[in-house]
């Protein structure tokens, strides 16, 4: 007997998705959240996670590249501005901080790069780190870890969706299933 | 009205983009070739207003836009929102969730190395039989523009348009852009 493969619909504000599903392995389908190619998803996300924003935040940090126009839009509205870390050494980069990741993004390991004049924006400063999804809590972990070495302080997490039970303390909009059948 | 474009001093160069002006950083990117590194990550205020400007220059027939990732991605994002139309952005690495992808590979002025370029085939129809405007954030050499225009006309779309922030070097008309930057030595 087969049965319909479950779908999954989010709601945020007046805009509905039903989102796509990646296989992993034998875990079932991994719903997707897809914020580049849709600003109008995006704009209704960050209109509701702009109050969100721990107080006494100075400064957003994200990384590339989902959560970049979602980031962006919350700089926008919020007026705080932003860093973003990079997944790749550019040739411009001057003294970058350099991060390893201690999880795999969908079985892929990690490294996150920060350019030095974008660290220094970082330091002595009070930093939201700003992702999509959070789920292992890996990349918040060498977000929160760039933001030390920069010589900032970390304020909280913040994400559109949690998906699981990441080790850390993040204010998210919704919750996600890990998978899906 | 075209952005006001003076030299400083010898190692930033003032650009204006709307109500904003910045100093860009003068960087060697070669033994004899240096760059004003315009980099619109982590600037708000830029890429708010470059993203509204070119979203008014933006031809009214265009249906979809197209932009590589990363630097320009919040603008194709302002641009996206300002006017309407949807956008795609074509990936620097192959995802393992990409359907039949297209691949078309590319040597950038800024990172000096091959650089694959890749639509996930998923998008493929959002393309196909439309019109495009590519957005990136500074044309060069062209050899992005050309790659992507390729990947683009290969799935049977039609570029009606290339829409940046600053052309570079050589003088581009094909381009539309809110200025331009030379190539220092």
């Amino acid at each position: 007997m087969t049965t319909a493969p479950q779908e999954l619909t989010v709601t945020i504000g007046d805009v509905s998705r039903t989102l796509p599903t990646v296989r992993a392995g034998g875990m079932g389908r991994v719903p997707l959240v897809e914020f580049i190619g849709d600003s109008e998803f995006t704009k209704a996300v960050a209109q509701e996670m702009v109050a969100l924003i721990p107080a006494g935040t100075e400064v957003l940090l994200t990384v590339v590249t989902n959560a970049l126009p979602l980031t962006h839009e919350l700089s926008d509205r919020s007026g705080l501005p932003y860093v973003c870390a990079r997944k790749k050494r550019r040739t411009y980069m001057q003294q970058p901080l350099i991060q390893d990741v201690p999880s795999m993004t969908l079985g892929v390991a990690e490294t996150l790069w920060l350019d030095g004049p974008h660290a220094e924006r970082l330091k002595g400063r009070r930093v939201t780190i700003v992702q999509d999804v959070v789920a292992s809590g890996g990349t918040a972990q060498a977000l929160a870890r760039l933001v030390e070495r920069a010589g900032g302080t970390v304020s909280g997490y913040l994400a559109a969706f949690r998906q699981g039970t990441p080790t850390l303390d993040v204010i998210a909009l919704q919750d996600l299933p890990r998978t899906l059948s | 009205m075209p952005p006001r474009v003076t030299l400083r001093q010898v190692d930033t160069f003032k650009v204006q983009i709307g109500r904003v002006t910045r100093d860009l950083p003068i960087v060697p990117v070669s033994p004899d070739v240096k760059v004003a590194l315009f980099n619109m990550l982590g600037d708000t205020d830029v890429t708010e207003e470059a993203g509204r400007e070119l979203a008014q220059k933006l031809p009214a027939d265009i249906d979809v836009l197209v932009t590589p990732e990363v630097k320009a991605l919040s603008l194709a994002h302002v641009i996206s929102r300002e006017s309407g139309k949807p956008y795609i952005v074509i990936r620097k690495t192959q995802k393992p969730y990409m359907v039949d992808p297209v691949a078309r590979e590319v040597v950038s002025i800024t990172t000096g190395k091959p650089q694959l370029l890749v639509l996930d085939g998923f998008d493929v129809q959002k393309i196909r039989g439309r019109k495009v405007a590519i957005v990136d954030d500074v044309v060069s050499s062209g050899g992005t523009l050309h790659s992507i225009r390729q990947i683009i006309e290969e799935v049977g779309g039609e570029v009606a348009a290339v829409v940046a922030v600053f052309t570079e070097g050589q003088e581009r008309p094909e381009v539309t852009a809110l200025g331009h930057l030379p190539l220092f030595k």
